[in-house]
């Protein structure tokens, strides 16, 4: 790892563990998300859409059959990171990150992440929080 | 300053003084601020002065917020960590709407309605729509707020989806029929140094995140006060006969200034995804 990289991923680690979510959420977490029920995820950042009211990541997922699917995560909204010092180019297409969160009510390939995790260190928490 | 150092005093900064200070990095310095013997903001200072003697409530204002406690918002509190805004949930005390010790006195159908958004986790809140609250609610909220105080008008922008209020302090009257909207036509007048700012002409909307209703037929009055140069409160009385059987007080809103910092742009629409994915509570997968 270059010294740019390892500083870049100390400098979120310690971010996310202080922060832990950005909290900004333009509706109620659990109208969305089931907090008992919990996943991980592991894949490589497909896309990325540094926007309000949320952040999303996309996510190359294969499961243990060997059958990969794309997952979106939801996160916070970028303004609280900003004003962290974070940037919209501190995740990069490529980097394999693992989301820690909670699966959607409906059924479909959406997380709220809780934890974003790359190169084994906490990057940070985007939540959707709640009311 | 190294970089690492430099994250972690601004991290520490903001966990020991969240809804005051944000980052020091940010690259503009709030001019002005009047200053302790030691060289740091004296926020208990009096409150500053417009032309005309009145207190000027200008600044960037943060809600008070408070850590998340599950017990007392049943709409739950996930990974709340950096506090709560008092009210945001709800506006009229710590008791929620669904328990019988709840001081709100709400019209029978009130009390039901906002027991079925709790129950349905607020899938329906306008908020999650992306439309804007009405003046009561936006006190309450995560996101910061700036007011533009001159003699003849209070304008608030939000950073919350770019809202902003207009309250106007030119002493005309309140509209006999204004055209309802989400803000509503508020007027202010000084009783002290207290603005007292009485709003008419809503849309029918929420007051807050467990979903009290406030009617077309309401009208609000909001006692505020800048009771220090770092400190606004805010008391709110809800007259709103169609919801409730009396005007009756929210709690009292705080809010503290912020320094070194700026409004960043918030587009609800930009990318909005998260309204189709919401279920009620039974409706889940």
């Amino acid at each position: 790892m270059r010294k740019t990289d390892m500083r870049r991923t100390m400098l979120v680690g310690l971010v996310g563990v202080l922060l832990a979510s950005s909290v900004q959420a333009h509706h109620n977490f659990l109208a969305e998300f089931d907090p008992a029920k919990p996943i991980t995820l592991t894949g490589p950042v497909t896309k990325i859409e540094w926007t309000n009211p949320h952040i999303f990541l996309y996510l190359d997922v294969k499961d243990d059959t060997g059958k990969v699917a794309n997952w979106a995560i939801e996160m916070g909204n970028p303004n609280s990171l900003i004003r962290l010092g974070w940037t919209r180019k501190a995740m990069q297409v490529g980097d394999v990150v693992t989301v820690e969160g909670s699966l959607a009510r409906d059924g479909s390939n959406l997380v709220n992440a809780r934890t974003v995790l790359l190169a084994g260190k906490k990057m940070f928490a985007g939540s959707s929080g709640g009311k | 300053m190294h970089i690492l150092a430099r994250l972690l005093a601004v991290t520490a900064g903001i966990i020991v003084c969240v809804g005051v200070t944000l980052p020091a990095q940010w690259h503009v310095q709030t001019k002005g601020v009047p200053m302790t013997p030691a060289g740091t903001p004296n926020l208990e200072a009096p409150a500053p002065k417009l032309a005309d003697g009145t207190p000027d409530l200008s600044g960037i204002w943060d809600s008070e917020k408070v850590p998340c406690d599950e017990a007392k918002l049943p709409l739950g509190c996930i990974d709340i960590t950096l506090g709560f805004p008092v009210g945001f949930a709800n506006i009229a005390s710590d008791v929620p709407a669904s328990d019988p010790n709840d001081p709100t006195p709400f019209q029978p159908w009130a009390r039901t309605l906002v027991i079925q958004r709790m129950d349905n986790f607020g899938k329906d809140d306008p908020r999650a729509r992306c439309l804007p609250e009405p003046g009561p609610r936006m006190w309450a909220s995560f996101q910061m707020q700036k007011i533009i105080h001159t003699a003849d008008s209070l304008t608030i922008l939000h950073e919350y989806m770019g809202q902003y209020r207009q309250i106007f302090l030119d002493g005309r009257p309140l509209p006999t029929d204004p055209e309802p909207t989400f803000k509503g036509y508020s007027v202010g007048k000084w009783e002290g140094d207290t603005l007292v700012v009485e709003t008419i002409g809503y849309k029918e909307s929420r007051l807050d995140g467990q979903g009290r209703p406030l009617t077309e037929q309401a009208r609000t009055i909001e006692r505020i006060r800048r009771v220090n140069y770092g400190t606004l409160e805010v008391d709110m009385t809800i007259d709103d006969p169609k919801a409730y059987t009396k005007p009756w007080k929210t709690r009292t809103i705080k809010l503290a200034l912020l320094l070194h910092t700026d409004l960043l742009e918030y587009i609800c629409n930009e990318n909005e995804k998260s309204l189709q994915h919401m279920v009620g509570k039974g409706d889940a997968k």
